[in-house]
């Protein structure tokens, strides 16, 4: 009879019925006085017992399958007895459709401040393609002068702009770039890679995982840190030497990134504003766990504090950031004039916390 | 009093014989044919019948390892961790709690002469009392004398409290087992491949050191030369016990796959001379954690490049245990469960080896049917032996071949070169 019989069970159900209908039955008779009823009395309850805890036991075993027979119970079932089998691919579906993670489209070089328009580095037009996210999202990659020369591996900054292509504005592609390059010349910035993204990579500026749609966390976290690294040579975001840089359409995004994902990015600059509703789709998953998954305030006030570094800069009021950011969060506001964007500035902050970031360098 | 102590067993032990020493003692005067007095046996018979059954079942708690302390079991507990976390500055991911386990418990493969102390004191000793005064951080481990020279021929076994920088939980009473090359001067600045090893649900991390004997096989085979030296990363899959969160980022809850795949490779880089990447991670469990291993490949492949799955799970689970772990949303849910995943979203560049049995395993059809949706360039690979269970035993007889699977796709841990001669 197979340790895992329904046979089995039967029998032991049976057995054990029978000994406490025995015992409880017969018990006038083992009460008397002396030493034979008395070890008649424990042989009975030993039985029952043993019957009651096999009875348990195979149930148990039958319903989470921990021994498959009695050789294996107890102890005789030996050798391996397997070989590892590879898979063989199916050809078809989805094979030999490998598409880079970065492709360059386009590229210009970017003229340095000055009379002599000393080289200012280049600026290359790029096509990301997620390998985990299936996300293809066009952007902006600014190499500092003297890159193609160099050997070491530079810092990031991850630009989340609504106006890339709109020149003259603050956070366009040129602008960007050419800041970049004149506060390089200046000594005032170490050179780093500016990676200028959309700030609508999914069918909205969210940028969270939607379940069952857009996978802009894991296109951010995941897939951008090995397109840039497969592509460039830029920090591994373990290094601590990525940060994000977001205009007021990218804000909402690049906040939710710094406080759910600091493990690849370090610090945030972006413009304040109180960051309460979300863009994402107002269903989100049917899930209202998952709506507050998806609320900054929510995560501010209930989740754990993740170590980054956000720097809210331009007119408005950053509330309840500032005075709800508990450590190892540090926030701070750059208040400037309505109107004002210091793009240089902020560019110089993000240089520098990359260089140093707070207390986490082993 | 713990669950696993051996003062709280033998209590139960206690009480279960006095019960059946005060049903023979009274049998007697429940001798008459009165239904009152026949209910009178039933209920004594039933009381004695419970009392030796809970001993039998803390009995069995504490050898296979099912829940390690009373607020494993019942919640509410974390008090304790938190508090000996807290008590070292908050800089350290990795607290060492215990460092006198023996140089590798749990197996006797092992040459047993070096130190005389294979034999481990049970964790709970040091989960009970977690005294200040012994927690050591773990840079410039405290190995004098004899203990070192012993690490560097078996390698060490610590226990371990790891804190999740990024997501803020608290994972104690885990183990490390650090290989003896990690102790000697010639891999004084090699950086070593690391697996991390998850346990099923519900379940002690102790297990897989003294049960499943990783530390010990993995010695075994180093020492033969069939692998390389490694460190084992030994972790209890569930983050918050008693509940079974499932390695997923609870939606308002714990963010327990972002703990195991991004917190625990960054602390262990950042205390051990362990490698980053990729190509130096891998990733193995059993049961729960065989599912939990292959999501963390899948959805974090930048950080663990192979996982192993022994007798694991490949969609997403629901009971009564795990609680609403998907947010109550049916896309949340299918993007957790590994077959859909395959079906639906790009396939990860890793390579998984599952394992399950013809004879005693039923997630057997579920484990072939995930391999059949594999496709490049995730490359799969399965173990299937003739019989064997769901128990420690099944996965002993398969963990030789994973190691050496998982051995052969980890960038290996090379000794520094020997200085050429002068001249």
């Amino acid at each position: 009879m197979g340790l895992t019989s329904p046979a089995l069970v039967a029998l032991l159900t049976v057995a054990t019925a029978l000994l406490l209908a025995a015992i409880l039955g017969w018990w006038p008779r083992l009460a008397a006085r002396g030493v034979r009823p008395v070890l008649l009395r424990v042989a009975a309850l030993a039985a029952l017992q043993m019957s009651v805890l096999s009875l348990i036991f195979v149930v148990i075993n039958n319903s989470a399958e921990f021994y498959a027979s009695w050789s294996e119970l107890f102890g005789t079932e030996a050798g391996g007895g397997g070989v590892i089998t590879g898979q063989q691919a199916t050809a078809g579906r989805g094979a030999g459709h490998a598409v880079a993670p970065v492709t360059v489209t386009a590229s210009s070089a970017v003229t340095g401040p000055g009379p002599a328009a000393a080289p200012g580095g280049q600026v290359q037009a790029v096509t990301f393609f997620g390998q985990l996210s299936g996300l293809r999202v066009p952007g902006f990659v600014y190499l500092p002068p003297g890159y193609p020369a160099a050997t070491a591996r530079l810092p990031v900054a991850v630009v989340i702009s609504g106006e890339l292509n709109a020149s003259g504005q603050p956070y366009s592609v040129g602008r960007l770039a050419a800041t970049a390059a004149r506060q390089i010349a200046a000594g005032k910035l170490r050179p780093l890679i500016l990676v200028m993204l959309p700030a609508r990579i999914g069918p909205d500026q969210g940028c969270l995982d939607v379940p069952g749609g857009t996978q802009a966390a894991m296109f951010f976290t995941e897939d951008l840190p090995q397109a840039v690294g497969s592509g460039y040579r830029a920090d591994p975001p373990a290094a601590r030497r990525w940060a994000l840089l977001a205009d007021s359409a990218g804000g909402y995004c690049a906040l939710a990134l710094a406080m759910t994902s600091s493990q690849t990015f370090a610090a945030a600059a972006l413009p304040p504003a109180d960051y309460s509703a979300p863009p994402g789709p107002a269903e989100f998953g049917a899930s209202p766990q998952i709506r507050t998954q998806d609320n900054l305030d929510w995560l501010l006030r209930r989740q754990p504090m993740q170590p980054v570094s956000v720097l809210f800069t331009g007119p408005g009021s950053a509330q309840p950031f500032l005075s709800g950011a508990r450590p190892p969060m540090h926030v701070g506001q750059a208040g400037l004039a309505a109107g004002k964007w210091r793009l240089a500035g902020v560019i110089d902050w993000l240089g520098g916390v990359l260089r140093q970031p707070p207390g986490l360098r082993s | 009093m713990g669950l696993t102590s051996g003062f709280f067993m033998g209590l139960m032990i206690a009480a279960a014989l006095a019960s059946v020493a005060a049903t023979v003692w009274l049998w007697p005067r429940l001798a008459s044919q009165r239904i009152a007095v026949v209910a009178g046996r039933l209920g004594l018979v039933a009381a004695t019948q419970l009392l030796v059954i809970a001993a039998v079942l803390v009995f069995f708690n504490g050898y296979l390892g099912f829940f390690g302390s009373w607020s494993a079991l019942f919640g509410g507990g974390s008090a304790a961790p938190a508090s000996a976390a807290g008590a070292v500055a908050s800089s350290r991911p990795i607290v060492v709690t215990g460092t006198d386990l023996g140089p590798v418990p749990g197996g006797s493969a092992l040459p047993e002469t070096v130190d005389g102390k294979l034999a481990a004191k049970p964790p709970h000793v040091y989960a009970l009392h977690p005294a200040p005064t012994a927690l050591a951080p773990a840079p410039g481990l405290d190995l004098s004398g004899g203990v070192a020279s012993a690490a560097r021929y078996v390698g060490k076994v610590l226990q371990v409290t790891l804190r999740g920088e990024h997501t803020g939980i608290v994972s104690a009473a885990d183990y490390v087992y650090l290989p003896p090359q990690y102790f000697r001067p010639a891999y004084a600045r090699t950086r070593f491949p690391v697996v991390l090893a998850l346990t099923g649900y519900p379940n002690d991390p102790w297990s897989i050191v003294r049960r499943l004997a990783l530390p010990a096989t993995a010695a075994r085979l180093a020492g033969t030369g069939q692998i390389g030296p490694a460190i084992y990363v030994m972790m209890n899959v569930s983050v918050a016990l008693p509940r079974d969160t499932e390695c997923t980022n609870v939606p308002a809850g714990p963010q327990a796959l972002t703990f195991l795949a991004q917190d625990v490779p960054l602390a262990v880089e950042r205390t051990f001379r362990a490698q980053s990447g990729r190509s130096g991670w891998a990733v193995m469990g059993y049961s729960t954690g065989g599912y939990c291993a292959v999501k963390l490949a899948m959805t974090d492949p930048y950080e663990f490049s192979s996982a192993v799955s022994m007798a694991g799970y490949y969609t997403a689970v629901t009971d009564r245990t795990t609680g609403n772990v998907y947010g109550g949303s049916v896309a949340f849910r299918n993007e957790n469960n590994l077959d859909w995943r395959l079906g639906h979203l790009p396939a990860p560049p890793v390579s998984v080896l599952v394992t399950s049995s013809r004879v005693g395993e039923k997630d057997l059809p579920g484990t072939l049917a995930f391999l059949r949706l594999i496709r490049p360039p995730m490359q799969g690979y399965s173990l299937i032996v003739a019989q064997g269970g769901h128990n420690y035993g099944t996965w002993q007889r398969q963990l030789p071949q994973s190691l050496e699977w998982m051995n052969r796709r980890l960038a290996p841990a090379r000794p520094q070169a020997a200085r050429p001669p002068r001249g």
